[in-house]
């Protein structure tokens, strides 16, 4: 696996030196921009964790990031609590209600999974959405910022607070490539691989399942607590299942199964949407043929096709160590056909 | 309130109405998903250009008879086109799949209406059946009651298709075991476009049948498609029979809900389904047995 591994660490450090080579010539729209990307980034690896790594397709997977943004709200507003302190409670809170969620949705599998994930997403949606005393459909404003001018951060301005985020997001990502290079890594690689081996191996399934998933809805719901500062309104569109719907499509455009892929998928996404939406008023066309052509081509996304088009690279055989290729190949397929 | 007759009536009325519309669309998902395992987030698109292709054939016709005849051939034409473009090329590719490239061509379609169509909502005035009748002294339009017909007659025949034609044998035969249908000398490739196709066609139907009750907008058929779904997996996967009771259950506890507790409508269809999942993950009607 090095050589693929080394080849998807560098291909996300670039992404993250891209972003910063960008931050340091962006103006005021520029920093919002990678605001915005830091978030999805941060959700979008949350998703992949369960949908790339477990196996587990979740189009809910919004409604626990929006749960975390109106948790936040409600405890850093109505309840008047310190900022820090909301961001923690709001993200512990949504951590257990994802533990919940998980021992039960867990118990199907499938096709059957993506719609229970979906309903209960909804649920979530439907109650911000009738929620008077969190604004309902208007949505809420009036969230402030994390103080942090005692370090010397004054997360006011757009350039401290977007840089701020991108570390965040770095840290998540070296925090969560640990973590799959961890024995539990491992046991979500082999419930992706074959869940009725790991059961036959004596390995509780629905436990790993059901932390791997509350492990991602907390995830979730601390980049929920991340956008809510960012744009400093929220709204019930945040839980809604077509936002769970472009997260995937995220993680899927920049490579399933790999921490790298969300990232960049993440970024590619949002830049694409800001530039197609400058350019045109029917960008969702593009950006949807788009989506089409990229699961249709069968390869993992940008990672995918960045890896095919390194091997294919004159000069070389590039081709992975003995032992990887056939069996990565394989692996790849398998990914394709879930 | 609650003791009036009318009350009950008109809501009754209301949840069958509405019931049918869904059945008109779960009714083809329902067999794609059962018979080709195919996950089709489009299907409330199809819905959409189904109001919208009515809607322009109303206006250069003048009848809104034509849009019924029309718009489901031109859906048809629509989704055979999809079938052969993507649908065809992902069947094996699994759930995960299926789902996200029909959820691209939710967005490619939705632009396309936007821009033959434009987004502001569009409407038909000239129906037949515009008037109202007297139930109970409770007035209720006619059209309504048109569209439970629609829904009832739509049933009545796939029921007498799927139980007395040579093709409904084969969709059942597949529904049951593709493989061993096939291996019988069943074409089963063959049914599931005819299949799929007939899908399409009802969901343009639905579509030219709701544009007099309710405007045609692009971007309608997002909001149909998770009751829509919903209404499958209650009902059980490929079953006609199930699509019908789904519809029936979904349509009464939306419109009962929106009555009673308005806040919470959408909340119980959801826990509905997570219900049936849980307790029932193979439907109330399984086409399998």
């Amino acid at each position: 696996m090095t050589g693929r591994a080394t080849f998807r660490h560098l291909f996300a450090a670039a992404t993250f030196i891209a972003l910063g080579v960008y931050w340091t010539q962006a103006g005021y729209f520029g920093h919002e921009i990678l605001a915005e990307i830091a978030v999805f980034a941060i959700l979008a690896m949350s998703l992949d964790l369960i949908a790339g790594y477990a196996g587990l397709v979740s189009l809910g997977h919004a409604a626990l990031f929006g749960t975390g943004a109106y948790l936040f709200a409600f405890f850093s507003v109505v309840l008047g609590w310190p900022v820090g302190l909301s961001m923690v409670a709001a993200t512990a809170a949504t951590g257990v209600i994802a533990c919940v969620v998980g021992a039960v949705v867990t118990r199907v599998h499938g096709i059957f999974f993506i719609m229970i994930t979906l309903a209960i997403g909804e649920m979530g949606h439907e109650f911000f959405f009738k929620n008077r005393t969190l604004g309902g459909d208007d949505g809420f404003a009036g969230i402030e910022r994390l103080d942090l001018t005692w370090i010397g951060l004054d997360l006011n301005t757009p350039a401290t607070f977007s840089m701020t985020l991108i570390v965040v997001a770095l840290a998540i990502y070296l925090a969560l490539n640990r973590l799959i290079a961890s024995p539990f890594g491992a046991v979500l690689h082999g419930l992706h691989d074959n869940t009725t081996r790991m059961r036959a191996l004596g390995l509780p399934v629905r436990r790993y399942q059901t932390s791997a998933f509350a492990l991602s809805g907390t995830i979730a719901a601390f980049a929920g607590t991340l956008t809510a500062q960012h744009t400093m309104f929220i709204s019930p569109k945040l839980l809604h299942w077509t936002l769970s719907g472009e997260v995937l499509v995220m993680v899927i455009l920049g490579g399933l199964g790999t921490l790298a892929g969300p990232v960049v998928g993440a970024a590619a996404l949002v830049f694409l949407r800001h530039e197609l939406s400058d350019m045109t008023q029917y960008w969702g066309f593009w950006l949807g043929l788009f989506l089409v052509l990229i699961v249709m081509g069968g390869r993992n996304g940008i990672i995918g096709w960045a890896e095919w088009a390194w091997r294919k690279l004159p000069g070389g055989d590039r081709r992975a160590p003995a032992g990887e290729g056939p069996q990565g190949e394989g692996r790849e397929a398998a990914d394709a056909a879930r | 309130m609650l003791s009036d007759g009318g009350f009950w009536i008109v809501q009754i009325l209301n949840s069958l109405q509405l019931a049918m519309l869904l059945f008109l669309l779960s009714v083809g998902l329902t067999v794609i998903f059962g018979l080709m395992n195919f996950v089709n987030l489009a299907h409330g698109s199809l819905y959409a250009a189904g109001a919208l292709i009515g809607y322009s054939v109303t206006m250069w016709t003048g009848s809104v008879w034509w849009a019924y005849l029309l718009a489901p051939v031109a859906v048809m034409a629509l989704g055979w086109a999809l079938y052969g473009l993507v649908i065809d090329r992902m069947r094996k590719a699994g759930p995960m799949n299926q789902v996200l490239v029909t959820f691209g061509l939710i967005f490619v379609l939705m632009d396309v209406q936007r821009y033959i169509w434009g987004t502001d909502q569009v409407g038909v005035q000239n129906a037949p059946f515009s008037g109202s009748i007297e139930i109970l002294g409770q007035i209720y339009p006619e059209y309504r009651l048109f569209i439970i017909a629609v829904g009832l007659g739509v049933f009545a025949l796939l029921y007498l298709a799927l139980e007395y034609t040579r093709l409904g044998a084969e969709v059942r035969a597949g529904v049951d075991d593709a493989e061993t249908a096939s291996c019988l000398g069943v074409n089963v490739e063959r049914t599931f476009l005819i299949v799929f196709l007939i899908g399409c066609a009802l969901a343009g139907l639905a579509g030219a049948v709701a544009l007099p009750a309710f405007s045609a907008e692009a971007g309608m058929g997002i909001a149909i498609l998770i009751p829509t779904l919903v209404v499958v997996v209650v009902g059980g996967l490929g079953s006609l029979t199930g699509a019908l009771a789904g519809s029936l259950l979904i349509a009464t506890t939306l419109t009962f809900g929106q009555v009673f507790l308005p806040k919470f409508a959408g909340i119980l269809m959801y826990a509905l389904l997570v219900v049936i999942l849980l307790v029932r993950p193979q439907g109330l009607f399984p086409a399998r047995s």
